[in-house]
């Protein structure tokens, strides 16, 4: 590949995944230098992938390629898209996306960098500020699928500079203010626009991800085929089957059509076992340890009420579990709510499994709360990481959130589900509620502990689709997509928490990851975005009947069509490695994820990157190979030459 | 949770207590003799113990190894028969081994009486029977013994020499003085600073115009704490700094230490003597300091007394974190672990690194305007060798290697002066002035190294050992509070010092050992160096250093993860590219796991243990039930 297509491919999709995650501070001249110092570099060794890979990788997304590419992106989309801007102003534009309102002589109130005035767009897609006073421009790049709220901030009798606009409160951990002049009228227009394309369901418009409409290489849709992955875990065997008795949601409309269930569970028994269980979420398995047959199983909450109501069926069904491991005579139930909530829902009709009525089975507690009260936490997080750091009271701010205190609780968790699956052989049921939040957390982190194919990047895309899609995660209430109800109590960052805890294993095991931080920023990003269909609705019943599929890309369809920038330089093939990870479920290894929650505050970014150190070693070592292949080559070659036309005069330096 | 991981090498005593009738089984009155401790040549022993047990760390005295105890002149030694398994992989010191701590490493002894632990003080004997001790090492190591099974008097014995030796009145005490062992210094490398050479070099090497060597203090008749060489302000004349050296604490005026090519310098001085009220002399010598300006620019004074800690300061700030890094109990640590970070807030310690960061930052900054930076504190000892060293690491890339590094620390801190052996304590005195500055400068470049994995020649492992080695009392380098003090001791005809150096590291490890405080990084990614290094220094971009502070508790040793594995992974990396380089084919990768304290892992993990088998995962990596049911005790958020 030639230095030109490097640059090409450096523009194409880098760039739309910075702009979806920068605030860029094109002024940073060293994040700018570094990555045209880098980018030179592989320009001249020829080589198209590494730059590539550079610039991304030295982000974790953060710092701002658009303004030394900003050319080249404008090149491209001229060349390329189909959609080529209507005036010079217009902000690059994804296919199917168009601008909605354009205000100019807004002033953008950055935090760090002080106000800069410009033009402000707002398509179906983004919000995309271009600053207009600066020798580099300042570029703000927000998709609106990021803002849960907005403000008009001053009013007609609003005295003093930059008193009068708007201000954007977003899920990412940020808020943006806009000032506009009064005397312009545009803050109407911008905010009226904004409104609309923010939330479009509280507008009847679509999700922009119904009108993105780009075709990559990669289907990701495909990534997630439920019976190869159950096929892949040895399932079907002797004691797990494949039922298709939820092909129509029949059973459970929040779980997939597919599920793996004791081999001797009749259909009857299922539909039995599903009215025991809150929503019909009944005992599926999740995953099965390949030598042990010891099994991680989830479901919801018994519903046994106060009068401590029991169903054989349902007891029955729990021995089966039980009696597919041959390894042990016992099981443990982990109930992973604190066991004062677990009691509290007898009264609303759940309640949890007496040790009388389940014979061999232990629960356990583990003492995770609810969705609340991790939103409030996520809250007070926000408050201490944005806009500015309190430094001399930072070390008790981040603790009096508790927010790495559940996170803790959290991988502690899982870490007990590991423990009893690998080394007591046993298996085990794992439920809260409802089964879809904590739960969900407990049984993808210990399979990520267990597995390393899910460690890998296709691998940890199955895991989403399988643990949190499939079982029926309720992205859309959690998130809010495209609604206005910001103090919608539904909302909470369980997801976020879980992607924080893979982090957490990252750093303590990183050789053991296929991905990098980038790859986990980009899905949580793209959680909110609404570009992809990937995290839309609550259910695979809902998006089967939306066609998300159909009408929408997936964000798997994305990443893996330019996988080089989420891979971990550092990574050994799971060959090499430890299978099982066991993370130290204490705060003195748990670390404030600062690349994610401080990522705006350009004083919070990494200097060097050990990894783009790392990643130079490999280039350079690959180089290195060539290099020897090369002289190889020509030697045999040579040799060859020699051999057919021996020297006419012998040569003694030859010999 | 890696209680169980210590079972591999500790026998388990659960419950020993219970049983008092029923003793330990030892191998007979002939294994005696082979329990006693290798010694040094001029190492004698001056009491033991035998059939004590050693616990393991944090193992609520439930477990440990059985041995016998000694106290020489230079160590405390446990000896055991219990044999570890081969395989080594951490670091192997020449001069001590697992069991063993220096005396001078020592910091304070505990009697355990039943459940409580009363507070030793040295020098005083204990009359009464000893049941065990618990020993917290200046290193922050924690060693518990129990003297249960001991013959009568053995634990009493041994307590008393502890207390004796390890806590010597006299510097002649030291152990540098007993040791026989022939010396032949082998390191060339590292300036020593005690010649005019030196200084005439490193004047040079900077390029720095308007300063001139004076010999003033030659005889050490100006300053008792400087150097004989000093490097002064070109228009001052011998006489007048003599007569202006007066007027500050410790008779010390401004020295040069540090300059740019541009003309900018680092000078440090200490603050006017308490008794003088006027300025004068100090203001006469900063007009001696601006006139060294190529264009007579006003320099900027720093006063490190304002906002820096005191040597106090930094000593309570280092006892409390301490705590949270040796904790007694696993109960205490997970009560720890609960509210972990306001604890460490309120020890203070991130703070004062951050402090003396931002401080470093500020001067560096000023250094970079082409402002000279003048350096003034108490006696010019102590925060200013931290400040002075670390703008030059800032701006200098001359110290970021491991030659220039040590050169740095032998010129700002030992020549000109850090009182080591009364902040090492290496005597004992009652007025203690005891403070781990050094510590604080070490853990200031290891943020360094965080931020710049690149920059520097040296790993974490390197300054971790140069903590551990400023410990032990073989070798010179900080042994003593001043040239002066070195230079009397040497000439000494009573006593036979011998000058060892710290840098001359074959002295205590072997080859392999030393490889691995070299970055694998430093060579291979040196064309992209920048000159000057411009860190974060607020306390949100700092981390806790947890090789050198966590990696006494097992229990908190990630196997096959940390930083030690991504340091392999690059050792790994660029070994390849270095044979690729030579033309040779890329040496198969071999890859090992180690622990994240690696080479301090305590036989916790060993490379190659872990690729046994593909599910490896057996009861050695796992929680023990104890670890899990308090885990989950303690979990519960309030």
């Amino acid at each position: 590949m030639d230095s030109k297509g490097s640059a090409e491919l450096l523009n194409s999709e880098t760039n739309h995944s910075k702009h979806a995650s920068s605030d860029s501070l094109a002024s940073d001249s060293k994040s700018s230098s570094l990555n045209s110092k880098l980018g030179q570099e592989s320009v001249s060794s020829g080589k198209g992938s590494p730059s590539k890979s550079y610039c991304s990788s030295s982000s974790t997304s953060t710092e701002n390629v658009v303004s030394t590419l900003e050319s080249k992106i404008k090149g491209k989309t001229n060349l390329s898209e189909s959609v080529p801007p209507s005036r010079p102003d217009d902000p690059p534009l994804l296919p199917g996306e168009k601008v909605q309102g354009v205000a100019r002589e807004v002033t953008y109130l950055c935090p760090y960098s002080g106000p800069a005035r410009g033009v402000l767009s707002v398509t179906n897609y983004k919000l995309h500020f271009r600053s207009m006073d600066r020798d580099t421009p300042y570029v703000v790049d927000v998709p609106l699928g990021v803002v849960s709220r907005i403000e008009k901030v001053g009013g007609a009798s609003s005295r003093g500079e930059n008193s009068y606009g708007i201000e954007v409160f977003c899920k990412d951990m940020r808020n943006l203010r806009f000032a506009h002049k009064q005397e312009n009228h545009s803050r109407r227009n911008v905010f009226e626009k904004l409104q609309q394309y923010a939330f479009p369901l509280s507008h009847k418009l679509p999700l922009f991800a119904f009108e993105y409409s780009e075709t990559l290489p990669e289907n990701g849709w495909t990534v997630h085929e439920p019976i190869a992955e159950l096929k892949r875990m040895g399932v079907p065997n002797d004691m797990w089957k494949i039922s298709k008795i939820n092909e129509n949601y029949e059973i459970c409309d929040s779980y997939p059509t597919v599920l793996a269930v004791p081999a001797q569970a009749t259909d009857d028994d299922l539909r039995a076992v599903a009215a025991f269980r809150s929503r019909g979420r009944i005992p599926v398995l999740s995953w099965i340890h390949p030598e042990s047959q010891a099994t991680i199983s989830r479901c919801s909450q018994p519903l046994v009420g106060v009068s401590g109501k029991r169903s054989r069926e349902d007891e029955r069904y729990i021995q089966l579990i039980m009696d597919a491991n041959a390894q042990s005579h016992k099981m443990f139930i982990m109930d992973a709510r604190p066991s004062a909530n677990a009691i509290a829902n007898k009264a609303k009709g759940g309640g949890y499994e007496s040790e009388d009525a389940y014979q061999n089975a232990e629960l356990v507690f583990l003492d995770i709360h609810n969705i609340h009260v991790m939103r409030e936490s996520l809250r007070k997080l926000k408050e201490l990481c944005f806009p500015s750091i309190e430094e001399s009271r930072w070390l008790s701010g981040v603790e009096s959130t508790y927010w790495l205190k559940h996170i803790k609780c959290i991988l502690a968790g899982a870490v007990r589900i590991v423990d009893k699956v690998e080394n007591h052989k046993t298996s085990v049921l794992v439920h809260c509620s409802d089964g879809w939040d904590r739960t969900a957390q407990l049984t993808a982190l210990a399979m990520l502990m267990l597995d390393p194919y899910y460690r890998t990047i296709k691998g940890f895309e199955v895991l989403i689709e399988k643990e949190w899609l499939g079982f029926g995660h309720k992205f859309q209430h959690r998130i809010g997509h495209g609604d206005d109800h910001h103090s919608d109590a539904d909302r909470s960052p369980v997801f976020l928490q879980f992607i924080d805890c893979v982090y957490q294993i990252t750093t303590q095991f990183p050789n053991a990851f296929e991905f990098n931080d980038h790859f986990l920023i980009t899905i949580l990003d793209h959680l909110y975005s609404c570009r992809f269909g990937t995290f839309l609705f609550n259910s695979d019943r809902e998006r089967a009947s939306e066609g998300v599929k159909q009408k929408t890309v997936s964000l798997w369809s994305f990443i893996n069509s330019d996988l080089d920038v989420y891979r971990n330089p550092l990574y050994w093939s799971p060959a090499a490695y430890q299978q099982v990870l066991v993370p130290i479920a204490s705060v003195r290894h748990i670390t404030l994820w600062k690349g994610h929650y401080c990522r705006w505050n350009p004083s919070m970014r990494p200097q060097d990157p050990v990894y783009q150190r790392t990643m130079e070693l490999l280039v350079l070592k690959e180089q290195l190979e060539k290099l020897t292949e090369e002289c190889k080559r020509e030697q045999q070659s040579r040799a060859a030459r020699n051999m057919a036309t021996p020297p006419r005069l012998a040569s003694p330096i030859r010999n | 949770m890696n209680e169980r991981k210590m079972s591999n090498s500790f026998k388990s005593y659960v419950g020993f207590e219970d049983h008092d009738s029923q003793s330990l089984n030892t191998s007979g009155d002939d294994s005696f003799t082979e329990l006693n401790p290798r010694l040094l040549p001029g190492e004698v022993v001056i009491a033991e113990a035998q059939n004590v047990l050693l616990f393991a760390p944090v193992s609520e005295q439930k477990q440990g190894k059985s041995g016998s105890l000694s106290v020489t002149n230079f160590k405390l030694a446990f000896v055991t028969t219990e044999e570890r398994p081969k395989e080594e992989s951490g670091q192997q010191n020449l001069l001590l081994g697992e069991y063993e701590v220096c005396l001078s490493n020592v910091d304070v002894v505990y009697q355990l009486v039943g459940d409580k632990k009363r507070r030793l003080t040295p020098g005083n004997n204990v009359t009464g029977k000893v049941r065990g001790l618990h020993i917290l090492c200046k290193n922050m190591k924690v060693l518990s013994f129990s003297f249960k099974f001991s013959p009568v008097g053995h634990g009493k014995n041994l307590t008393n020499a502890l207390l004796h030796h390890a806590f010597p009145r006299r510097h002649q005490l030291l152990f540098a003085y007993d040791y026989r062992e022939p010396y032949y210094n082998c390191q060339r490398e590292v300036c020593s600073f005690r010649g005019l050479a030196d200084w005439e070099r490193e004047l040079l090497r900077t390029g720095c115009q308007g300063w001139r060597l004076s010999a003033v203090n030659q005889s050490f008749q100006l300053s008792t704490s400087l150097p004989q060489w000093l490097i002064v302000p070109q228009e001052v004349l011998d006489w007048q700094l003599g007569d202006a050296a007066r007027h500050f604490r410790g008779s010390r005026p401004p020295i040069w230490c540090w300059g740019s090519s541009h003309g900018a310098a680092l000078v440090r001085m200490a603050d006017i003597h308490p008794t003088i009220t006027d300025r004068v002399k100090e203001n006469v010598m900063l007009e001696n300091v601006r006139k060294s300006h190529p264009q007579r620019r006003q320099p900027v004074l720093l006063d490190l007394s304002k906002d820096f800690p005191s040597p106090r300061d930094v000593q309570i700030s280092y006892t409390k974190f301490r705590e949270l890094c040796a904790p007694e109990s696993l109960r205490l640590f997970w009560i720890q672990d609960n509210n972990f970070f306001s604890l460490l807030e309120g020890s203070r310690w991130l703070q004062i690194v951050s402090v003396c960061l931002r401080k470093s930052i500020e001067a560096a900054e000023a250094i970079q305007r082409d402002e000279t930076v003048v350096l003034q504190e108490g006696d010019g000892r102590d925060m200013c060798c931290i400040v002075a060293s670390l703008v030059q690491v800032l701006l200098d890339p001359y110290w970021r290697s491991l030659r220039g590094f040590q050169t740095l620390i032998q010129k700002e801190w030992v020549v000109l002066g850090h009182p080591f052996c009364t902040r090492l304590a290496h005597v004992f005195s009652t007025e203690s002035e005891q403070s781990p500055e050094f510590l604080v400068f070490l853990d200031c470049m290891w943020q360094l190294l965080q931020q710049f994995p690149a920059a520097f020649e040296f790993t974490e492992t390197y300054l971790t050992t140069l903590w551990d080695s400023a410990h032990v009392s073989v070798f010179e380098t900080f042994l003593f509070d001043c040239e002066r003090d070195r230079t009397l001791a040497t000439a000494d005809p009573n006593n036979r010092l011998v000058l060892r150096s710290i840098w001359d590291w074959g002295e205590q490890f072997p080859e392999q050992d030393i490889a691995l405080f070299t970055n694998p990084l430093y060579e291979a990614c040196s064309h992209s160096q920048p000159k000057e290094l411009l860190p974060h220094g607020g306390l949100s971009s700092l981390s806790l250093w947890r090789q050198c502070y966590f990696r006494w508790l097992p229990l908190l040793e990630i196997p096959g993860g940390g930083l030690a594995q991504i340091d392999l992974h690059h050792r790994q990396l660029s070994a390849e590219v270095a044979a690729l380089q030579r033309g040779e084919s890329a040496p198969e990768q071999t890859l090992t796991q180690v622990g994240s304290f690696f080479p301090f892992s305590h036989g916790i993990t060993r490379p190659g243990a872990l690729l046994a088998s593909s599910l490896t995962l057996n009861t050695s990596f796992l929680p023990g039930e104890a670890f899990l049911d308090s885990q989950s005790l303690l979990n519960a958020p309030d």
